[in-house]
């Protein structure tokens, strides 16, 4: 997309009419750092770039943060604080309210089989419900088909911090091309065996045999982000870390 | 009160297992600083020290007042730390955390026990006048190692700070403006600073130099030596945790020694840079009668 399409907006801006898209059948969705003002005003809440989508007849702005406020379908990784009598509450991030996490939403869980969670494990999970004034709700098995697809408990590995601009980019389906994000992928290409799992929270997981492979994803990562490098800096600095380690 | 966010399982155990293997997650070696920085503000006697993510603010200020009775040819010094919820969002205003009181304590012991300031020669007239010197810092940023920040910018504050100059004729006491008199430096003896080991594993085998707030959450315990760049250490803190082996302490107290060459060297460095920055073209610039008309 051009960038004259993408216009950057200001909180309380005035947004062009000719950029809000139309679309006969679908309602119009607004997304992260939009407000609708009845009766017909759209007011954005944060500063960033306002990006729309004609097919899905949707807008959002495009802003990085660092504070995380949960929304329905996002991928989080979650802390468990402690255990109730049906359900774990699961920190989403630091100084914040927990969000709830039943027993029964795993994968082939029942009330003997549901895995134990200690205070401190990390789990991968879904959030379901995120109301503004209420505690969000997670699960970590998908509701229509039963299966995990790969959500639950994270085991080994480290978890880092990431802000929330890197992570919703680590995250598209083509990261590469619309996000700018390829120091994965070019770490993977060196050869270096890891799996990772992206929240939308701002916090990825690293898992390796190696401590050393752990230790450098995580470093590009954050030099990634710290620097806002884009992707031929990237390649520079997974050149630069490899080099290193051997 | 929020309590301080604790690290998940999967972290502190890796932490750990990398540390046994002598990896750290910023790539650096066991006995290596972060990249430390220390900038001065336009006012004498404000040093902003960031150490990686960790910033610390100290401010020295003076004002003439009563000396304490029962020293009167002593002038007053004080050092006032506070951790605001800026810094971290587990501190309170006005209630004191361990952290806190730790750090305010061994920075006492560091800078003011050690004689590092000479306060005699605040005195102005012995039983009723002295300078009172007081220095605050201000955490703005906690990512670990508070202590070594918080003593550097101390040091580098008081160093850089001038205080009025004044004159007594006749009883009477005449505290200058800076317009009138140029200010004074402070009567300084030597300059301390704070090195912190931590260590890990179970027997303390491990020891890292300046833990990053990560590290410092799993660590079994810690061990403060403050010293300056001729050796002569001023204080030794190895408040509770795992014992440590006394060879290894040694170590520890040579290898801090090297550190706080560098760390000394680095204070006079920025300080003759901030000299010759404010003092441009130098005493002929100052003395000459042209104006730029």
């Amino acid at each position: 997309m051009a960038a004259t399409e993408q216009p950057i907006v200001l909180p309380g801006d005035a947004i062009d009419p000719s950029l809000i898209p139309t679309h006969k059948k679908q309602p119009l969705r607004l997304g992260p750092g939009l407000r609708h003002i009845p009766p017909s005003y759209i007011v954005p809440t944060v500063a960033g770039q306002l990006v729309t989508d004609q097919k899905k007849n949707s807008m959002w702005i495009e802003y990085n943060s660092t504070r995380y406020i949960p929304s329905a379908n996002d991928l989080v990784i979650g802390q468990v604080q402690r255990s109730a009598t049906d359900l774990y509450y699961v920190n989403l991030s630091p100084y914040t309210s927990n969000a709830m996490l039943p027993h029964l939403a795993f994968e082939g869980a029942t009330k003997k089989t549901r895995p134990q969670l200690a205070a401190g494990a990390l789990v991968y999970a879904r959030v379901t419900l995120a109301n503004r004034h209420m505690d969000a709700e997670l699960e970590c098995v998908s509701a229509t088909t039963g299966k995990a697809e790969g959500l639950g408990p994270l085991v080994g590995g480290m978890a880092f911090d990431v802000s929330l601009g890197l992570a919703r980019r680590l995250l598209m389906a083509r990261s590469r091309e619309a996000g700018g994000v390829e120091v994965l992928e070019l770490l993977g290409a060196e050869g270096l065996a890891f799996e990772t799992a992206v929240g939308r929270n701002g916090r990825v997981w690293v898992s390796s045999d190696s401590a050393k492979t752990i230790v450098l994803v995580g470093r590009a990562l954050r030099e990634t982000d710290e620097g806002d490098l884009g992707v031929e800096k990237q390649r520079k600095l997974v050149k630069k870390l490899i080099r290193g380690m051997r | 009160m929020p309590r301080e966010a604790e690290p998940s399982l999967n972290e502190k155990q890796f932490l750990l297992q990398a540390i046994q293997e002598n990896l750290r997650l910023d790539g650096r070696e066991p006995d290596q600083y972060r990249p430390l920085g220390l900038t001065f503000g336009d006012e004498h006697g404000v040093a902003d020290v960031t150490l990686g993510k960790t910033r610390v603010l100290a401010r020295a200020s003076a004002e003439v007042t009563v000396p304490y009775a029962d020293r009167p040819l002593d002038g007053v010094f004080t050092i006032a730390t506070e951790l605001s919820p800026m810094a971290s969002p587990a501190f309170e205003v006005n209630r004191p955390t361990e952290t806190e009181v730790l750090l305010s304590r061994l920075l006492e012991k560091t800078v003011r026990r050690s004689g590092a300031l000479d306060t005699e020669s605040l005195c102005l007239v012995a039983g009723q006048k002295c300078w009172s010197v007081r220095v605050d810092v201000h955490v703005l940023s906690h990512d670990g190692n508070l202590i070594d920040a918080s003593c550097f910018a101390v040091v580098a504050a008081l160093r850089h700070f001038r205080k009025p100059d004044t004159s007594i004729e006749g009883g009477v006491l005449t505290v200058y403006t800076p317009a009138e008199r140029e200010p004074v430096p402070l009567g300084w003896l030597h300059s301390p600073f704070c090195v912190t080991w931590s260590y890990f594993g179970d027997e303390g085998e491990t020891a890292l130099l300046d833990a990053t707030r990560a590290e410092e959450q799993v660590r079994v315990g810690s061990c403060t030596i403050s010293l300056n760049r001729h050796g002569e250490i001023c204080q030794i803190a190895k408040l509770g945790g795992t014992p440590v082996d006394a060879l290894m302490l040694l170590q520890c107290t040579s290898i801090a020694l090297a550190k706080v060459k560098e760390i000394s060297s680095l204070l006079d460095r920025k300080l003759d840079e901030d000299t010759k920055q404010r003092n441009k073209g130098g005493r002929a610039a100052e003395l000459t009668a042209e104006n730029d008309r």
